[in-house]
């Protein structure tokens, strides 16, 4: 599935909630319609989820007048500590992306580890807009494609 | 997926997916150098690493400058900037989602503190 040329973004959150209330935050429609693909003053006009692996999920959100679609399909459903699914935006590209949550209990509440793999082409890791803020990512980025 | 990308980012994300093509970046980081000097580390002929740096150059990311019989190359950062502009704009619209759950989900938690203590 995932190409070893692979490249990705890791974003790590802690909630205080429950790791079982923010799992089933991304995969219940009713909840994820008010958080996940909402775009800023848009309205969610669409939100189906078929929470099966192989399933497939759409949300439409109507901003200005144009419906913006994000779709993608259940790779993973391993509640609450994983799930994994493809997403993509079709009016602004057709690559598919590939979006891991992992979920970990914490003695209150949980850490989120959200992965987003990009097309092999994609590279990872930022600094400052400064040369030695290149220097930086590009030392960053091939340890991790060592 | 996020955001409507420039068409050359290909060429940078093309230009910047070698590793060779990444160190020669990274030492052009620290200022300017020969195709030689760039060839070095790498035990690579000189075609071989003036092929690397003409797709450094196509991706805009290099500049090369002939002087006399030596070929001098630059770095230019501005599309290595937008490349990493649009990756910004991933991590933006995670960190954006993530906020608007942990908010979702402390207002679900209020919500039902106040049902309770009306109770």
């Amino acid at each position: 599935m995932t190409a070893p040329q692979t490249r990705s973004l890791v974003i790590t959150r802690r909630f205080d909630a429950s790791a079982e209330r923010v799992f089933d935050a991304w995969l219940d429609p009713a909840t994820a319609r008010r958080w996940l693909f909402s775009g800023e003053g848009g309205e969610m006009v669409r939100a189906e989820v078929d929470a099966r692996v192989g399933g497939r999920f759409t949300f439409t959100d109507r901003r200005d007048g144009q419906d913006v679609e994000h779709v993608g399909e259940y790779l993973e459903i391993d509640r609450p500590s994983r799930l994994v699914f493809t997403f993509a935006v079709p009016l602004y590209s057709e690559q598919y992306d590939l979006v891991t949550i992992d979920i970990r209990r914490l003695d209150k509440g949980c850490e989120l580890t959200l992965t987003n793999e990009m097309s092999p082409e994609i590279f990872e890791e930022w600094g400052e807009q400064t040369r030695g803020g290149w220097t930086k990512m590009l030392g960053a980025l091939d340890a991790l494609l060592a | 997926m996020v955001e409507q990308e420039p068409a050359h980012l290909d060429a940078v994300f093309h230009a910047l997916s070698d590793r060779t093509r990444r160190a020669m970046l990274r030492d052009l980081s620290a200022g300017e150098r020969s195709i030689g000097e760039l060839a070095a580390p790498f035990a690579m002929s000189f075609a071989g690493a003036s092929k690397h740096v003409r797709v450094l150059e196509t991706a805009g990311l290099v500049r090369r400058e002939v002087r006399g019989r030596t070929h001098h190359c630059r770095l230019d950062a501005a599309r290595l900037a937008e490349a990493e502009a649009w990756l910004r704009h991933y991590e933006r619209f995670w960190t954006g989602k993530l906020d608007a759950l942990d908010a979702l989900l402390r207002a679900e938690d209020a919500a039902s503190q106040n049902e309770g203590s009306r109770t």
